[in-house]
């Protein structure tokens, strides 16, 4: 396949848990069956265990130094202080063993073949749904060249980043992509961000299901939604409920509807991403981020108004085991077992517990 | 003989023992003249009551009418010790509330402790009669335990709440709000208080379930005004009535995808000490859909106002007619081929619900109604108001172009009287008597005739009055289609639909609605499902007679209060017992009836009406809502209170034999004779005040004093038939 030998999807892990991620990516493709090359970028504190998994699946893992923006003030203001480390992204244009590539974010979930995105030119990428005269830069391609990695880090130098991240610099220095070529401008159901959608609820019930991929933009990432101790039930019902429960946040008449197609999504990562998902967390013996770190970030006052249904989605730790976790997810899904289990007769018979 | 058949339709109706489920409750209290100050035997001094409903302070629906008509007289009753618990938003706080400091030191302990404790919660006074003290809970800000208390939820109840569901979710963080705002304020009193807590509605039913489930010294009474499955299935076109109790409720409400919601409510029914709810039919739905029967009935009353003028209300109607008419002389002009003054206003009002507001059996019944005024060669002409709101395009051209006609001949005739006047004046001056047939002269005429020029119409008078959206599959628009109600000169019923609220700034029918009530002659609301419905129950305050069914919480109140209801202007048609043919052949006779009336009979006939707002005010409804207060509380602090439960009349049922001592109410049927003239008139005796004094006698005494707990004697029964009937006698004997 010489077309393919020179191509190559390029992803980025800095950290264990966003190992996780990276995994996800590689099997998506895999599993899409991809004509072209995988590479995955690790920062050097990425264990070896992880480094190990990724191996499994991707054809190249690159150990990259870190670059830091250093900004770290601008940085602090914006709130995502782990953005800095995603500077380590530009050296995907170091790769110059390939002609062209594809960069994909570690938080994406890529839901069918997508090579059709090598036939796009340097640089094409989706409008960020937050600014759209501006990319997101989870999904780009690009062609590695030395001479624009040196140009970038210059720019990176004089100019900073407007946003503290890797976004703010590809949009400064590729900033004709809005108004130039209508061609390097990707559909946007390359990259749909999972928690922007329902701002413009009717469009995405009109096109949502002919999504490509999904984009897990902002704190919250779904490997993050489950801990190593819980079984294959929450971390499918977790993931899935990411894939359209962020938007709920925004309440607006007929959000309950799902739209159609996210069902099989589901399916779909809990079948391959699972068993990884539990190698990647016993043998980095790493525990990911606990969900109360998670609810602190989500009661930050800007949030306070979107907390309301979105806010506690996870499991409280506790005596919860006893009290039969899934049935009460079902409930939430709107799946009960109203003529059996949960018929009103077996509820009646707890209140009576108290009632004289 | 076919008056005979509608009469036999008519009668039996009142022997019909409406719904066969006695509740609780007799009769004792003498009179309703002038509601002698209730005898408030309850020793309230260290008791609180707090209320509590979603429509404190926030009209989303019918249940805000309730409680902010009722505040007065409970702030009458409980004074500093009354509290509404609502839920806080703003832009109603800053329109209807006052922010105060809390007033009662342990409730302001415990407002600061719940603010420090990552709430917020407000206090102030709910700007309405009575200025009752609200509390209001920020529900949104308290979303942060969400999480912890749905799993509370389910871990004590075993019931989740779907994610989807923003209403459920706000009543949980408001059910767990208002079941910790007792709880604290319980820890707060140095002298634990009797907290009486009343929850409306299975919105605020959580926390009636939570202060059971954790034992708060506290106690509860759940009242709904219509049961959530009720209204979806109703809402569905079921049988609903003749199925009542084969339904299988989990199923029904989990296919209807308001499982949980229903859980909620059943909860609250279940765990409450007194369950009640706002009519007999409403308790039958309850029993079967919620199964639980209701301790008591607390109907929905209205402030009722009253004039110094005896008889002020007859004049308004005159008023407000007069300014019908108007309208009505615009919309059929150019076909004003009947007396206006033989003309009947009729109307329907309310949410466009075809069926469940009873629409489709009025419209059949017009139909039918138009035949038999036709056949019988009546004088009346039958104009019905549909007063529905529906999606429109603002007012069509030819309404408005009717108005303006009528406006310019108006006008012409008024130029025209000026010139003759002034030639009147002319001639008289010179003293002279006018020659009549000088007085006007060509030009006059010209004008004249030009307005009547303008005045010609090809088409017929308007159905509807607006430009409908959904014109072709709008229910009445087909229904008028299909049944041939076209507003021909040759139809004796005019059909009009007027689908916007009626406001006093239309330029077409510049009425807000009570004016447009009172101008007309009869209200019709034959709905399915209604579980109190106001709209008859204003039309009673305003005196005009009304048209309601068995199956609405109104006509059920009616009929088990009067003896003989259609004689006072309250018309009660049977959509229970009988098919939807039947019950559409009972209306035609009630209307035909109706349209039967002499002027006179009618304006006895608005007399009597208008006294039985008495009955339907809060002065008098509210003492339902007292004895639910004193049946909780006997219940819940059984060493403090008791309340004796009246189990003896429950064999007494409400059947409808008039009390033999009773003189018999005025009959109707002399009054609607078909070929009744107006001389006859004089040979019916009527007094006034004699028969006021009679209906006194005639309104069924609705509730027993309840008791106090000690050495009071409990409530002595006598024989309730006894006690009334003997006072009765006395009252009839000085008479």
């Amino acid at each position: 396949m010489p077309a393919a030998a020179d191509q190559a999807y390029v992803t980025l892990a800095t950290t264990d848990s966003y190992c996780m991620g990276a995994l996800v990516v590689g099997q998506c493709l895999r599993r899409h069956g991809t004509t072209r090359h995988t590479v995955v970028m690790v920062s050097p504190n990425v264990s070896r265990q992880a480094r190990a998994a990724l191996g499994q699946v991707f054809d190249h893992v690159l150990v990259v130094d870190v670059l830091d923006s250093g900004d770290w003030a601008h940085l602090y203001w914006l709130g995502r202080p782990e953005l800095g480390v995603t500077f380590t992204k530009i050296h995907c244009w170091t790769l110059t063993q390939y002609r062209k590539c594809v960069f994909l974010d570690a938080d994406i979930l890529v839901l069918c073949n997508v090579d059709e995105l090598f036939e796009r030119e340097e640089l094409s990428a989706a409008p960020d749904p937050g600014w759209p005269d501006c990319f997101n830069s989870g999904v780009f391609v690009f062609r590695p060249s030395l001479d624009t990695h040196a140009r970038l880090l210059e720019h990176a130098r004089y100019h900073g980043s407007f946003d503290g991240g890797d976004q703010g610099l590809l949009n400064t220095f590729f900033s004709d992509w809005a108004v130039k070529d209508i061609k390097k401008h990707l559909p946007f159901v390359y990259n749909l961000s999972a928690n922007t959608m329902y701002t413009y609820l009717p469009a995405y019930q009109q096109y949502g299901h002919n999504a490509k991929i999904v984009h897990f933009v902002g704190l919250v990432k779904p490997w993050n939604l489950c801990s190593a101790s819980q079984t294959s039930l929450p971390i499918n019902s977790q993931l899935e409920e990411f894939v359209y429960q962020c938007p709920s946040q925004q309440q607006s008449p007929g959000c309950g509807e799902r739209p159609k197609g996210t069902e099989d999504r589901a399916l779909l990562i809990d079948d391959f991403t699972e068993p990884l998902l539990r190698e990647v967390t016993l043998g980095t013996d790493q525990r990911p981020d606990p969900p109360r770190q998670l609810r602190e970030t989500h009661t930050k006052p800007e949030d306070v108004s979107t907390v309301k249904d979105g806010g506690a989605k996870h499991n409280a730790p506790g005596p919860i085991e006893e009290h039969e976790p899934e049935r009460r997810w079902l409930w939430e899904e709107g799946h009960i077992d109203y003529l059996g289990k949960d018929s009103f007769d077996n509820i009646q018979k707890k209140l009576d517990r108290f009632l004289d | 003989m076919l008056l005979t058949s509608c009469y036999r339709l008519f009668y039996p109706t009142w022997s019909v023992n409406v719904l066969g489920m006695p509740l609780a409750r007799s009769m004792s209290i003498t009179s309703l003249s002038g509601l002698e100050e209730w005898d408030e035997e309850f020793d309230l001094e260290d008791a609180v009551l707090f209320e509590i409903a979603w429509e404190v302070a926030n009209k989303v629906g019918g249940i805000y009418t309730v409680i902010q008509t009722k505040a007065r007289l409970t702030v009458e009753e409980w004074g500093e010790n009354y509290f509404l618990v609502g839920p806080y938003v703003e832009s109603n706080v800053r329109t209807q509330v006052e922010l105060i400091e809390p007033t009662d030191p342990a409730l302001k302990r415990t407002i600061d402790k719940m603010n420090s404790s990552g709430c917020k919660v407000y206090f102030g006074r709910w700007l309405i009669e009575g200025s009752p003290y609200v509390v209001l809970i920020d529900v949104a800000f308290t979303a942060w335990s969400l999480d912890k208390w749905k799993t509370e939820l389910w871990n004590n109840f075993s019931i989740g709440v779907p994610w989807f569901d923003r209403e459920a979710n706000d009543a949980v963080l408001f059910g767990f709000l208002t079941a910790w705002l007792l709880g604290e304020y319980a820890a707060q009193c140095e002298d634990p208080p009797h907290i009486l807590a009343h929850f409306h509605e299975w919105l605020a039913g959580l926390g009636l379930a939570l202060c059971r489930q954790r034992q708060l010294p506290v106690a509860t009474i759940f009242t709904t005004h219509a049961t959530l499955l009720g209204r979806y299935l109703c809402a569905g076109s079921v049988d609903f009535y003749n199925n009542l109790a084969q339904f299988n409720v989990d199923k029904e409400a989990g296919d209807r995808q308001i499982y949980h919601r229903y859980c909620l409510e059943r909860t609250a029914a279940r765990c409450a000490h007194v369950f009640t709810t706002v009519s007999q039919i409403t308790a039958v739905e309850a029993e079967h859909l919620l199964k639980r029967k209701p301790d008591i009935i607390t109907p929905n009353g209205l402030n009722v106002k009253k004039f110094s003028a005896m008889h002020e209300f007859q004049n308004l109607h005159a008023q407000s007619k007069n300014r019908i008419q108007e309208f009505v002389r615009g919309h059929f002009y150019g076909h004003l081929d009947f007396n206006l003054d033989k003309c009947l206003f009729l109307f329907i009002a309310g949410r466009y619900e075809f069926s469940n507001k009873g629409a489709d059996i009025f419209l059949e019944a017009l139909a039918r109604l138009n035949y038999l005024l036709r056949v019988n060669h009546s004088e009346v002409t039958v104009v019905a108001f549909f007063i529905m709101p529906a999606r429109t395009n603002n007012f069509n051209v030819e309404t408005l172009k009717g108005q303006a006609v009528r406006k310019q001949l108006w006008d012409t005739a008024h130029l025209v009287k000026e010139r003759f006047g002034k030639k009147l004046y002319e001639s008289l001056l010179i003293g002279q008597l006018p020659d009549v047939s000088k007085m006007l002269d060509k030009e006059d005429f010209t004008m004249m005739k030009r307005a009547i020029f303008a005045t010609q119409r090809q088409c017929q008078p308007p159905i509807c009055t607006h430009n409908m959206l959904e014109d072709s599959t709008d229910p009445i628009l087909t229904c008028i289609r299909r049944i041939g109600l076209f507003n021909s000169s040759s139809d004796r019923v005019k059909v009009i639909f007027h689908p916007e609220f009626l406001s006093s700034t239309s330029p077409l029918l510049p009425m807000d609605y009570e004016e447009f009530v009172r101008g007309c002659h009869l209200g019709v609301f034959p709905s399915y499902y209604e579980p109190w419905g106001y709209t008859p129950a204003e039309c009673t305050v305003m005196g005009i007679p009304s048209i309601s069914t068995n199956l609405s919480g109104f006509g059920c109140f009616m009929e088990e209060h009067i003896a003989d209801p259609s004689a006072y202007g309250i018309y009660i048609l049977d959509r229970r017992y009988r098919g939807v043919d039947e019950s559409c052949n009972q209306l035609t006779s009630y209307l035909f009836q109706f349209c039967q009336q002499s002027r006179r009979a009618r304006i006895i006939q608005r007399n009597r009406t208008e006294r039985l707002s008495d009955l339907l005010d809060w002065r008098y409804l509210g003492r339902y809502y007292i004895a639910a207060r004193h049946m909780a509380l006997a219940k819940a602090f059984p060493d403090t209170y008791y309340y004796q439960p009246h189990e003896s009349d429950t064999n007494q049922g409400f059947r409808y034999p008039r009390p033999a001592s009773v003189p018999p109410s005025p009959s109707l049927s002399r009054h609607s004779s078909p070929h009744h003239s107006e001389a006859e008139e004089d040979d019916d005796r009527y007094d006034e005040d004699e028969e006021a004094e009679k209906d006194r006698v005639n309104i069924r005494q609705p509730l027993p004093l309840p008791s106090k707990k000690g050495p009071a004697v409990p409530y002595g029964l006598p024989v309730p038939s006894a006690n009334g009937n003997g006072d009765r006698a006395t009252k009839g004997e000085k008479n």
